[in-house]
């Protein structure tokens, strides 16, 4: 009876396959039996959404622009989004909030030893997007070579910094 | 008229739009309610409280949408069955339309007992 399983999404499967087959093989095969399993397949092909998680129904429809930006970055901070293992997860969380104290530290130094100059002031713009950098090196980097990691955390965060920098030392100069 | 209060009646809405995994999902979660169950012992337990022996299409057909909703959560599991557990929604969500249901069930008893 198992061949019936084949008649579901390969995502379907992947969640459900197993225990599916589980309590199938329990039940006598019956009529009533593959018409209900026949059903459920087709329901399944229909509604492709209802295998989604919830945080992954949150993030699709944050990413039609249904819900709020503010939505979509907790849905993205809380991991909702791409997908992750618990540990992930827990990484993800801990770099973030370490990230945003070392940002933090930085500044506060930069700030005793060189006041209030236009580099100093980049700093702290750009430690605003810090820690959510840092955290893409865990989600969305995370199958990359770590040259490739390096190379777009770096360039992105020099990129900004640049830009915050130019934004700071013109604002100075008015 | 029955009312049912404001916060009930968004609990209540929880279990709207199931269709025809309406019913089986109601059973479901009555079902969770005791303990956490794989899917087997729902069907056996299901069977045993309702007389209603749920197949595999309908009770995953239920089980997705029910999870998809957040009214249960899968527990980890060794083997291939996996359990589940009604989450904190589900819980107030099934006391919700229980609490309806029975508002319905004295009504109508009081109107045959009066008929």
């Amino acid at each position: 009876m198992n061949w019936l399983l084949r008649l579901y999404p390969a995502r379907w499967r992947e969640r459900y396959g197993e225990e599916f087959a589980a309590v199938l093989a329990s039940q006598r095969a019956s009529v009533g039996l593959v018409l209900d399993v026949f059903a459920g397949a087709i329901d399944a092909h229909l509604h492709p959404q209802i295998q989604q998680s919830r945080a992954e129904q949150i993030s699709s429809k944050s990413t039609q622009g249904e819900d709020t930006m503010t939505l979509a970055m907790l849905t993205r901070c809380a991991s909702g989004g791409p997908k992750l293992s618990p540990s992930e997860r827990r990484i993800a969380f801990r770099l973030s909030i370490l990230s945003a104290l070392v940002i933090a530290a930085l500044y506060m130094v930069l700030t005793k030893i060189y006041r209030q100059a236009p580099a100093v002031q980049a700093v702290y713009w750009t430690s605003i997007f810090f820690p959510n950098f840092i955290y893409q090196q865990t989600v969305y980097l995370k199958k990359r070579l770590w040259l490739t990691q390096a190379i777009v955390l770096g360039a992105g965060l020099s990129g900004m910094y640049l830009f915050m920098l130019t934004v700071c030392e013109l604002g100075s100069k008015l | 008229m029955l009312r049912k209060p404001k916060n009930e009646v968004k609990d209540d809405a929880e279990l709207d739009d199931f269709g025809r995994f309406s019913e089986p999902a109601l059973l479901i979660l009555v079902s969770l309610a005791e303990e956490p169950r794989h899917g087997y012992s729902m069907t056996e337990d299901i069977e045993a409280v309702a007389g209603v022996r749920l197949g595999p299409g309908t009770l995953y057909g239920a089980l997705a949408r029910l999870e998809a909703r957040g009214l249960i959560e899968p527990l980890k599991s060794e083997d291939r069955r996996n359990p589940y557990r009604l989450t904190a929604l589900g819980t107030r969500a099934l006391r919700a339309r229980l609490d309806s249901m029975m508002a319905v069930a004295r009504t109508g008893q009081r109107r045959l007992a009066s008929a």
